[in-house]
């Protein structure tokens, strides 16, 4: 099942919160990315139908977003922290379980399955105001799998997650993946989703700014600068070559590595292959410096604020 | 089937919510303070005894202490944070994310909402009538009709409240001991902007009472009185389930 944004604009007043826009997100991971403000929070309240769009569609399926019907189709993990504190966590993930009616049998045997998936069956006897944040996170994890739905909406879902929390968390999404579920994750810390999203949708200032995976996305900003780190035992003649083409904008020498900065990405790689090739340039490393969806992210909104 | 056992849940959720809050606390002191002024009223001052004793006890208590004071107080207890405290505490979020339609919530919200007030005005209402003794018996019988319907009216308003206010509760504190007290002092029609002032009708009327010595007060009959109390809980009811159906709500998270 695919969850669909289709020209979609909302005002807050005078204020626009998302700016036209459209995609489709297909099962598998896909990362939501943007900086405070960009838009993430709001878009990710018309998926889950908190909000209405003010233009355009928002779909689950074949259903509006905003209706009870599509909320039977997706799971959502609010960024929020709020509970019902005097609760375990097993009651609640037990209470929500019974507002999709099912039966008291099935509404218990539900909330194991999904306290199991997200590793609390053990401790979800403990109170709710008494559970660190990263058993909060997984409590809402668990709430939002009860019925088993084939979208998942997760918003910020591995913040105060320690690291193997986070690995096991990972786990558990690309498992899911595997089962044909659609699962968007918002985050602003892109090594969080980076190696598991199957695709990305970068938003700043209300719009989106590009789609696809990491790959395709790099492509759309191939004349993005780069930045390079080459080590060469020669790396004075190096310099000297690289300065002399012209397809530098930067470099900084650290002892037997340069780090350069280009603006032609493309033409940069051809005038250090020709180097190599030709001029017999030895190169030990190449390492391109901020080719992660970080640095991605940054070119887009970099650019996007010119 | 499904959303019949998912709105039963939420009646329960809400239900045990309110029940065990700090609002049925705080609503044993007035309920207990009234108690005992019925209590040295009827015991030590003899005041509801004799032939003028309902009439005492009609004025003393059930118009002044009860119907303008306790019973708003506990409808609004209750009424504004069935949703309102959802609202305060962000948990309204979790209700709205599960596929029981918007109008369900709200009904069911109110439905959970109805045996905490009915239960404690009618109750309380009971018991302080029973401590009068004869005089509290008669008002009980004679009275107990305007009272309920008063407490599903009030319960509907701030339902009202708390869908369309953050702090539903202080805006209702504010009418129902501010305005609802001004607008029933008001000339003329605006009285009948009151809540209140219906219920006083049909007190008036069933408890065969004098119209008060004031000639702005002109109480319509207990049948316009009791349809007018319908027609606020309905009204109000209806009006809340649109609001809540059709609301973005900002605060959720």
């Amino acid at each position: 099942m695919d969850l669909s944004f289709e020209s979609v604009t909302k005002f807050y007043g005078p204020v626009i919160g998302v700016n036209n826009i459209s995609f489709r997100v297909e099962p598998g991971v896909t990362g939501l990315f943007g900086a405070n403000g960009a838009g993430k929070s709001t878009l990710l309240k018309l998926a889950s139908g908190q909000l209405k769009p003010s233009l355009g569609k928002v779909l689950i399926g074949d259903r509006p977003a905003w209706s009870a019907r599509a909320k039977r189709d997706f799971g959502y993990s609010p960024d929020a922290n709020s509970f019902y504190e005097s609760m375990s966590g097993r009651e609640f993930v037990l209470t929500m379980t019974k507002l999709y009616g099912y039966s008291r049998r099935e509404s218990h045997e539900r909330t194991e399955q999904a306290l199991e998936a997200v590793g609390m069956t053990d401790r979800a006897g403990r109170r709710i105001a008494a559970c660190s944040h990263g058993m909060r996170q997984r409590i809402k994890l668990a709430q939002a799998l009860v019925h088993d739905p084939p979208i998942l909406l997760l918003d910020e879902p591995m913040t105060g997650i320690d690291p193997g929390g986070r690995r096991e968390f990972k786990r558990l999404l690309a498992k899911l993946a595997e089962q044909g579920k659609t699962i968007l994750i918002s985050t602003h810390i892109l090594d969080e989703v980076q190696d598991l999203a199957r695709s990305m949708l970068l938003i700043a200032r209300g719009r989106l700014i590009a789609a696809g995976t990491l790959e395709e996305v790099r492509r759309q900003i191939e004349n993005e600068p780069l930045t390079v780190e080459v080590a060469a035992p020669q790396v004075q003649l190096l310099a000297a070559c690289l300065i002399e083409s012209g397809v530098v904008s930067a470099l900084q020498i650290n002892g037997n590595s340069i780090t350069v900065r280009t603006a032609q990405p493309a033409d940069f790689f051809r005038t250090l292959n020709d180097l190599v090739c030709q001029r017999q340039v030895e190169v030990q490393k190449l390492e391109v410096l901020d080719a992660g969806a970080d640095a991605v992210f940054g070119y887009l909104t970099g650019s996007s604020s010119e | 089937m499904r959303l019949l056992r998912a709105c039963l849940a939420l009646i329960g959720l809400s239900f045990r919510r309110l029940w065990w809050s700090t609002n049925t606390l705080m609503l044993c002191f007035p309920l207990l303070g009234c108690g005992l002024f019925v209590l040295a009223a009827t015991f030590r001052r003899q005041a509801y005894s004799g032939s003028q004793g309902f009439e005492r006890f009609t004025e003393d208590v059930v118009l002044v202490l009860f119907s303008t004071f306790l019973l708003p107080i506990i409808a609004l207890a209750y009424g504004t944070s069935s949703i309102g405290g959802d609202r305060e505490d962000r948990t309204l979020l979790f209700l709205l994310m599960r596929p029981i339609p918007r109008s369900m919530i709200l009904v069911s919200k109110y439905l959970a909402t109805l045996p905490l007030v009915l239960g404690l005005t009618m109750g309380s209402f009971a018991c302080y009538c029973g401590m009068a003794g004869s005089a509290g018996r008669e008002a009980f019988f004679a009275f107990w009709q305007p009272i309920l319907y008063l407490s599903l009216a009030y319960t509907s308003l701030f339902h009202l409240f708390s869908v369309f206010f953050r702090h539903a509760t202080i805006l209702a504190l504010i009418y129902s001991l501010f305005m609802e007290w001004m607008l029933g002092a008001m000339p003329g029609v605006i009285k009948r902007l009151a809540v209140n002032f219906y219920g006083r009708s049909m007190m008036i009327e069933l408890g065969n009472l004098d119209v008060p010595p004031n000639v702005l007060f002109a109480p319509v009959s207990a049948e316009i009185g009791a349809y007018s109390l319908w027609g606020i809980t309905l009204g109000g009811l209806l009006l809340s389930i649109i609001a809540f159906g059709s609301r973005e709500y900002h605060d959720l998270t």
